[in-house]
């Protein structure tokens, strides 16, 4: 089911009118805008405004898969196009035929099929791997990312001719930040949402000062983050534990995260660490330059997981030891966690003060 | 069918559009604007059968010009078009591939236009 686009700033109405004018055309549609903002909510809502709405919405990351993954999932391939492929199997432009190919976080595409895509774009034709024939297609694509193109293309990570051509229209969607209108009847509809969904939760609406709270804060996981703040108060059923668990607003470790994200080559909108670069934050924990089957044998989101954890928990324990002058009783009281652990920790993760 | 020519100027560049405006009026056309593409489309579909001419920059927010030509050639097949882009070669190629009658390169001189907007308009009067 699509879900609604809500908001009743300027911004969001502006989109809806254009959704409205535009949901016919079949012209290529390029969204952008922060993590969470609501790209893949517009896109549905372009797909069921459209003609094309009894036909397939197929949505394919192209953040999340390796290249020549990537590459075999857009295009299908023939029986024996390459070890493993053992029978022919349909890609995504063939499935999505007469529908909608959501082309999700396009700005993370390799170079080198973003050629092949402005190939297909310009013909209509494409040719599964391991094939010599060029099939039509007849699809609709819209497209999402939450880099800033303009900057990739400086960059020359991103073409500039497949960017015109998915640029014909262009659906920015501002930051929840920029649009605090929209933030009580987000509330309204996501607390209408999961109190049907969990009948019996004991969750009590926003009153006025924690509404004004919600509405201030600086929101960098957009809407997804705020939808997963009411969802936890119907279980926690307290604002104020909801407050202490928001990432607090620390400029210094804003800006540390912004500079990685861009000696990494990458430029993104969203000016705090919630952005999804997919790719780069799996690259650390799992080799993505495998083949596929290698690679889902590599994946195991246990040991992601502990990985993952180690990795911040390493971080998070460093800041606040550096914080305190490495006074470890204060940190461990900070931290929450009993000295003793907190000891176990720095001798786990090879944390040590600074030698003077 | 009565008297003046009229003509609608889409650019998100409010000087550009001023410039336009100023010089089409002058000289005895009617003519209208828009700073981006949603607001030509809904201009147009309140009027459709006022305009003869659309002048439209390429890159523009929301629908660039390339989607307002695309859409015009379909749903008022009897407007002419006409494309400016300043943005090298890359949009001005598409617009071609679009179909707009003409296509400008910026900086434009006006005098050109104004040429190839009676040209297209009127192709059978010789300019005097
Ligand atoms: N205007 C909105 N109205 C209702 N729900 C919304 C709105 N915007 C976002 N959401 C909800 O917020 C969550 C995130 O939205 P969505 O997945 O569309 O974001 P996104 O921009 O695609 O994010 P990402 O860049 O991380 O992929 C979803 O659960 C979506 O339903
Ligand atoms: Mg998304």
């Amino acid at each position: 089911m699509t879900t609604p686009l809500i908001g009743v700033s300027k911004s969001i109405l502006k989109i809806k009118e254009l959704i409205n004018h535009v949901a016919n055309t079949c012209l290529n549609v390029l969204i952008t805008g922060e993590t969470g903002v609501g790209k893949e909510v517009v896109a549905q809502n372009l797909y069921s405004e459209s003609s094309r709405s009894s036909k397939s919405f197929v949505k394919i990351n192209c953040a999340a898969l390796p290249e020549t993954l990537l590459e075999s999932e857009l295009y299908g391939y023939e029986k024996g196009a390459f070890t493993g492929a053992h029978k022919k199997r349909p890609g995504k432009f063939q499935t999505a035929d007469k529908g909608v190919l959501f082309l999700d976080e396009i700005g993370d595409m390799p170079m080198a099929l973003q050629s092949k895509m402005l190939h297909v774009l310009q013909s209509g034709e494409f040719s599964p791997l391991g094939s010599d024939q060029e099939f039509k297609t007849d699809v609709w694509v819209i497209a999402a990312t939450n880099h800033n193109l303009e900057e990739s293309m400086r960059k020359k990570i991103f073409r500039e001719d497949l960017f015109y051509r998915l640029n014909i229209i262009k659906i920015e969607i501002p930051p929840l930040r920029e649009r605090k209108e929209d933030i009580p009847s987000l509330i309204e509809y996501y607390f209408r949402l999961y109190q049907s969904e969990y009948p019996d939760n004991l969750g009590t609406r926003p009153d006025s000062d924690i509404l004004a709270k919600l509405c201030n804060y600086s929101w960098p996981g957009n809407v997804r983050q705020l939808q997963n703040c009411i969802k936890k108060q119907m279980i926690l059923k307290s604002w104020e534990k909801i407050f202490e668990e928001l990432p607090k607003e620390h400029p210094e470790i804003v800006s540390q995260f912004t500079d990685d994200s861009q000696q990494n080559g990458s430029s993104h909108y969203t000016k705090s660490g919630f952005q999804s670069d997919r790719t780069r934050i799996i690259s650390e924990f799992v080799d993505l330059s495998t083949s596929s089957d290698k690679l889902f044998e590599d994946i195991s989101l246990k040991k992601i997981k502990k990985l993952a954890s180690d990795k911040v928990e390493k971080e998070v324990i460093t800041f606040v030891l550096e914080k305190v002058g490495w006074n470890r009783s204060r940190a461990s009281k900070i931290l929450k966690i009993s000295y003793k652990t907190l000891l176990y920790k720095m001798n786990e993760f090879k944390v040590h003060p600074p030698v003077k | 069918m009565s008297g003046k020519n009229k003509l609608l100027i889409v650019d998100d560049n409010d000087d550009i559009r001023s410039t336009f405006y100023e010089f089409f009026n002058s000289l005895g056309y009617e003519v209208k604007t828009a700073g981006d593409g949603l607001t030509a489309l809904k201009l147009l579909k309140d009027k459709p059968n006022f305009f003869d001419c659309l002048i439209t920059d390429l890159v523009m927010p929301n629908i660039s010009g390339l989607g307002l030509i695309a859409i015009v050639k379909k749903e008022f097949p009897d407007i002419k078009i006409i494309a400016m882009t300043g943005y090298g070669d890359q949009p001005g190629a598409l617009a071609s591939e679009v179909k707009a009658d003409s296509v400008f390169f910026k900086p434009v001189e006006l005098i050109k236009i104004e040429n190839k907007v009676s040209e297209l308009i009127n192709p059978n009067n010789d300019k005097q």
